[in-house]
């Protein structure tokens, strides 16, 4: 069997039932500038689904190799990361036998240098949680999709966003998209903004499932003739492995995993580290997303901060205030780690009254703000409306809550 | 994707069951178009009401089952129906507005 013509990697046409001259996907685009692909490339409009943009996303990302166990709502989109392996726009894809072994599969193969893709939602999440809270410490910059999901009891496969709150102190860079458009930008930067030197951190992409996931959205995405960089896995915070020279070394350092008064110094500098890293990777966020947040109308005495699926209910929500000839702010917050704090205080400096609606029963973000504003802002801060379970959030219910937030607060 | 030509607004679906909501709007008639989520790609269509908008500055309206149009919420299964549908309504919108101003105003 002769290996793929022009192919870096060991799959054969024959293997793959292919004409003998064919040539995987990836081999046929160009390596492009990060901030071009972000900023310059031409984009078309699609109507595409969550999931659907996620593929288009991977298609982009010179993915080496996506390890993945199924759940919903996170199926269908790993479903699309077949057919780019099939097409060859993803080198290496197998379904593992679940989640504490695809969480580990994949730090291996990011150790090993390459760029690692996996997904998963709720349940799964917090069943892979040792692995994934191992990521960190491990400098592996893994890209993760995460489609939220209902994880508590009862039983429900509906939207809910309560397991990002367990992300929240792991080290791990996380961002929340809106919608479709969101779920095919973010993962692109997320990639580029983890594999920096001064960064290697894995990065989780959370988006709220099915309401995005399994829905049609305008998408505007560049020329599938352009993909990002490789992932140069000598170039990080720490030496990727040697696995053609085995044994490899699988500890980062020896003395870390001995249980003496050295190991307790180096694993607590170690994790000042990770999270040092986690705020040096803002810079790269910046420019990639063009921000941490994005403000509407700054100069409102009342705001709504929210992230997720509820900034597209706040939007409604403040456009119809509009209409009445009320003027009311709406902070998005792209990315959850590193929290935006700086931008959030710039953008409710004037603020008397600020909202955070939430599709998820902890209020994580409304804590996450009140830890950051506390003492530095002089706005009342109301944690609601907050819908759970697959409960839906209305615009019309964030209207109730900003009147009565009035009446209560003058 | 759906026309772009009377498009007054894009949305999310304002009920909040995710999906996606294009509003058209022709004099003081239109129609709404909501996509929301669906277990298949295969399942995902368009829900589609004839509306009457009740102000000329906002986006605010009533369903109106009165036309000619439809008596129903209608679904189509592409987006290539839907447009033939809208191009035809838009067209319907025009005419009914020129017959509604010959009548005479209730006193």
């Amino acid at each position: 069997m002769a290996n793929v013509k022009g192919s870096s990697v060991c799959r054969t046409a024959v293997d793959e039932g292919k004409p003998a001259d064919w040539v995987p996907g990836g081999e046929k685009q160009t390596v492009v500038d990060p901030m071009k692909m972000f900023h310059e490339l031409p984009r078309e409009m699609q109507f595409i689904t969550g999931s659907e943009a996620a593929r288009e996303s991977m298609r982009r990302a010179n993915i080496d190799i996506a390890i993945a166990y199924p759940i919903t709502p996170q199926s269908e989109s790993m479903q699309q990361a077949g057919y780019l392996y099939d097409e060859g726009y993803i080198k290496e894809y197998y379904r593992a036998e679940e989640e504490i072994g695809t969480f580990s599969a994949i730090s291996g193969a990011s150790r090993a240098g390459v760029r690692a893709l996996t997904a998963t939602s709720g349940p799964g999440l917090m069943r892979g949680m040792e692995a994934v809270s191992s990521w960190p410490g491990a400098r592996t910059p893994i890209i993760m999709l995460n489609m939220c999901r209902v994880i508590n009891t009862p039983l429900a496969i509906q939207p809910d966003n309560i397991e990002m709150s367990f992300l929240l102190n792991t080290g791990i860079l996380l961002l929340h998209a809106e919608n479709q458009q969101d779920f095919y930008d973010y993962p692109l930067a997320a990639i580029m903004a983890s594999e920096q030197v001064d960064v290697t951190l894995p990065a989780v992409v959370s988006v709220d499932g099915f309401f995005c996931t399994h829905a049609r959205g305008p998408v505007r995405i560049t020329p599938e003739e352009y993909k990002l960089p490789p992932r140069d896995g000598w170039r990080s915070a720490v030496p990727a492995m040697d696995n053609e020279n085995p044994p490899a070394r699988i500890s980062r350092d020896a003395p870390i995993q001995k249980s003496n008064f050295i190991s307790y110094h180096m694993h607590a500098s170690w994790q000042q580290e990770v999270f040092a890293a986690v705020e040096r990777s803002a810079k790269y966020f910046d420019k990639y997303l063009g921000g941490l947040v994005e403000v509407i109308n700054p100069d409102a005495e009342d705001f709504i901060i929210a992230s997720g699926c509820a900034v597209s209910q706040a939007r409604e929500a403040v456009r119809q205030e509009g209409e009445q000839g009320r003027i009311v702010g709406l902070v998005k917050v792209k990315t959850i780690r590193p929290f935006p704090t700086t931008s959030i205080l710039n953008a409710v400096k004037n603020a008397k009254r600020i909202l955070i609606p939430e599709f998820n029963q902890a209020g994580w973000l409304h804590k996450e703000v009140c830890s950051v504003l506390y003492g530095r802002c002089n706005a009342v801060i109301k944690d609601g409306p907050r819908v759970f379970g697959g409960m839906t959030m209305p615009t019309e219910m964030i209207l109730e809550w900003l009147e009565e937030f009035r009446k209560e607060t003058k | 994707m759906l026309i772009q030509d009377n498009l007054l607004l894009t949305r999310s679906n304002p009920s909040g069951n995710g999906g996606i909501q294009f509003l058209y709007r022709v004099k003081d008639y239109g129609l709404t178009a909501i996509s929301g989520p669906q277990e298949e790609i295969s399942m995902i269509h368009w829900e589609v009401e004839v509306v009457k908008y009740q102000n000329p500055k906002t986006a605010e309206f009533e369903v109106c089952h009165t036309t000619e149009l439809a008596d129903k919420t209608l679904k189509f299964y592409s987006d290539k129906s839907l447009n033939e549908f809208l191009q035809k309504s838009f067209q319907y919108f025009e005419e009914l507005d020129s017959l509604e101003k010959m009548l005479p105003e209730e006193s």
